[in-house]
């Protein structure tokens, strides 16, 4: 009786593990945190057929920059397998030390990547997209073009412009280019490129945090003028068909957006599978073609229409000014005061 | 024994405010004494700050005239509500209540329209030929405390009518045939009974006014950036939780003082009130 007993439940137990099995590997899941911008088509072009790859539910964390990494700093670096975000903030993660090196013998789609994409920030994260900070303008409001970073401080601009905040990825890139204006390094000599952030003021109306806040100052008619990346360029010429990307003599900025694995990540191998399939040339030319993301995958080949919205191409990229996030971070804290002081008074 | 069975049946209710409020505010306010530098170091250093002194002054004065303003147009409102035909009262408590069926973002981006360069406002002075251009009129404190008592009169409304339908018909009447006219009933009468309501409604629209966020920083930006725009600014943009921590202490510390201090003016005005 005893020895049935037994064999019974061995049955029935190996009937349970064998059923399980294929819903343990499905119950693995795999945390993804982004922006949550152009969800359906991640959804469809990155989403679906990773899942399929990994066997495992994939779950998103969606918030803009600084949320997200906050986020991720409070709960010690756990939580999410890969972040996704600019690098001003992904520099800020290392600093933290909340990211973890990228082993990139697991990552080879590395090697076809431009080379300002390929180690941004030393070991960790590369950069899977590429964008330009520059000035966007309503051609039908401003009388004569803005073709470069000077024309901000123009007097016939008093009251219409919006700076993007000094917290958020553009924002201390407004002192970097008044540290040029005066003939100084903004690290340096930071009461030189504060007095021409002052000088600006007047031309200011106010200062934005989100892509769609600039977009609504814009189609409210309260601005003729702002600094943007652009990603937002789409949306803000569907919404205000006149403005206009301001093609400037010095130059737009670059801004690449990495995926980092964090330390705590559960999921360490999948993760660099995610970034090897993310920056697959497959991938890549998939997301441009969509309307989603610049590639920076060198063997993309983009027509020129499909490659009219993006900063892309061996010229174009070189052309755009490079920011080092090391002592800009540095001395973010000290730019924060003396911003809030000139236009929080 | 009867005062057991009340600390027993007392117990979950101290629980959950233990849990929810009390040991969640004091794990924040902790995160300032412990900082690098002194036990008080964050706090000098917030004062030290012009700037810092001015977003604190700032948030003070547009929650005070919001809490003015909104008690003058809430009395007013209730008092008439609450002496209307019932049919009337309850058509006029609808329409009172009606801007608190949609959300605090909503109805502080309604004002984004009415105050725009291109809003509803600027449109219809430009249309009368009050004005020949636009008007800046959003990004201003003005435009903040438009909003806010928009926002928050609703609450103040609804706490008087409740007050002021409790005061007797035949106070009223008894005031007017000693020869009080309309205006001194009000005073000396409704405004003294209405006192304990006023107190309530006042500290209600205070601390939502001082510790809003949505509304100052769509109305307002960076221009009139106040403390839950600044406490944002410090935790979710700087990563500094001990700023933003003390930023939050002091908020605490103003709002319990100015309770305090409102308790105390309705005792005196109204010994009932206490």
């Amino acid at each position: 009786m005893k020895k049935l007993n037994i064999s019974r439940i061995a049955a029935v137990s190996s009937a349970a593990l064998l059923a399980a099995s294929p819903a343990l590997a499905q119950d693995r899941t795999f945390t993804v945190s982004w922006w949550g911008f152009n969800g359906d088509a991640l959804q469809e072009i990155i989403i679906e057929p990773f899942q399929e790859m990994c066997d495992c539910e994939v779950i998103f964390e969606t918030g803009n920059n600084s949320d997200r990494l906050s986020r991720l700093q409070l709960r010690g670096g756990e939580g999410v397998d890969v972040i996704y975000l600019t690098d001003r903030f992904s520099q800020l993660g290392i600093e933290l030390g909340l990211f973890q090196p990228i082993d990139r013998a697991q990552v080879p789609n590395i090697d076809e990547l431009y080379d300002l994409a390929q180690a941004p920030q030393g070991e960790y994260g590369p950069a899977y997209s590429i964008g330009r900070v520059g000035i966007v303008y309503n051609a039908d409001e401003v009388e004569s073009p803005i073709t470069s970073w000077d024309d901000l401080w123009r007097e016939d601009l008093q009251g219409s412009i919006s700076l993007p905040g000094i917290t958020t990825t553009a924002g201390p890139m407004v002192v970097l280019r008044a540290g040029a204006r005066a003939g100084v390094d903004a690290y340096e000599d930071p009461d030189a490129a504060f007095a021409e952030v002052a000088e600006l003021q007047p031309n200011v109306l106010t200062n934005y945090n989100t892509g769609s806040e600039m977009i609504n100052l814009f189609s409210t008619g309260e601005i003729t003028v702002s600094m943007a990346q652009d990603f937002a360029l789409g949306r803000l010429q569907a919404a205000v068909p006149s403005v206009v990307w301001a093609d400037l003599e010095d130059g737009a900025i670059a801004t690449l957006n990495t995926i980092n694995i964090p330390t705590g990540s559960e999921n360490v191998e999948l993760a660099h599978q995610f970034l090897n399939f993310v920056l697959s040339e497959e991938i890549q030319h998939t997301l441009a073609v969509r309307g989603v993301d610049a590639p920076v995958n060198a063997g993309v080949d983009l027509t020129e229409e499909e490659a009219a919205p993006w900063t892309y191409g061996d010229e174009m990229i070189s052309s755009l000014n490079r920011i080092d996030y090391v002592p800009l971070n540095a001395n973010l804290d000290e730019w924060i005061n003396r911003w809030n002081e000139i236009f929080g008074m | 024994m009867k005062t057991l069975a009340g600390w027993i049946l007392s117990s979950p209710a101290t629980l959950a405010v233990s849990l929810f409020l009390i040991i969640p505010v004091a794990a924040t306010i902790s995160v300032t004494f412990t900082a690098p530098g002194g036990t008080f170091a964050p706090y000098v250093d917030f004062f030290s700050s012009g700037f810092q002194r001015t977003v604190l002054w700032r948030t003070f004065e547009i929650a005070a005239i919001t809490t003015v303003i909104s008690l003058i147009l809430g009395l007013l409102t209730a008092y008439v509500v609450s002496r209307s035909a019932p049919w009337m009262k309850s058509v006029l408590i609808v329409l009172a209540v009606f801007p608190l069926l949609t959300g605090v973002v909503v109805r502080s981006f309604a004002w984004l329209i009415i105050l725009g360069r291109n809003g509803v406002l600027n449109n219809s002075l430009e249309w009368l030929g009050v004005i020949e251009r636009p008007l800046s009129l959003l990004y201003t404190q003005t435009s903040v405390v438009l909003a806010l008592i928009y926002i928050f009169i609703p609450l103040m409304i609804l706490v008087l009518i409740g007050v002021l339908e409790n005061i007797p018909d035949d106070l009223l009447q008894a005031s007017a045939s000693l020869g009080a006219s309309p205006t001194r009933t009000f005073v000396q009468v409704v405004l003294p009974l209405a006192t304990p309501g006023l107190i309530v409604g006042a500290v209600l629209v205070f601390t939502a006014s001082f510790t809003s966020y949505a509304t100052p920083h769509l109305l307002g930006g960076t221009r009139q950036m106040t403390m839950g725009t600044f406490l944002h600014q410090r935790a979710m943009t700087s990563f500094d939780w001990t700023s933003a921590s003390t930023v939050a202490a002091i908020m605490v510390v103003v709002i319990v003082t100015t309770v305090l201090v409102m308790t105390r003016l309705a005792k005196r005005l109204n010994p009932m009130a206490s």
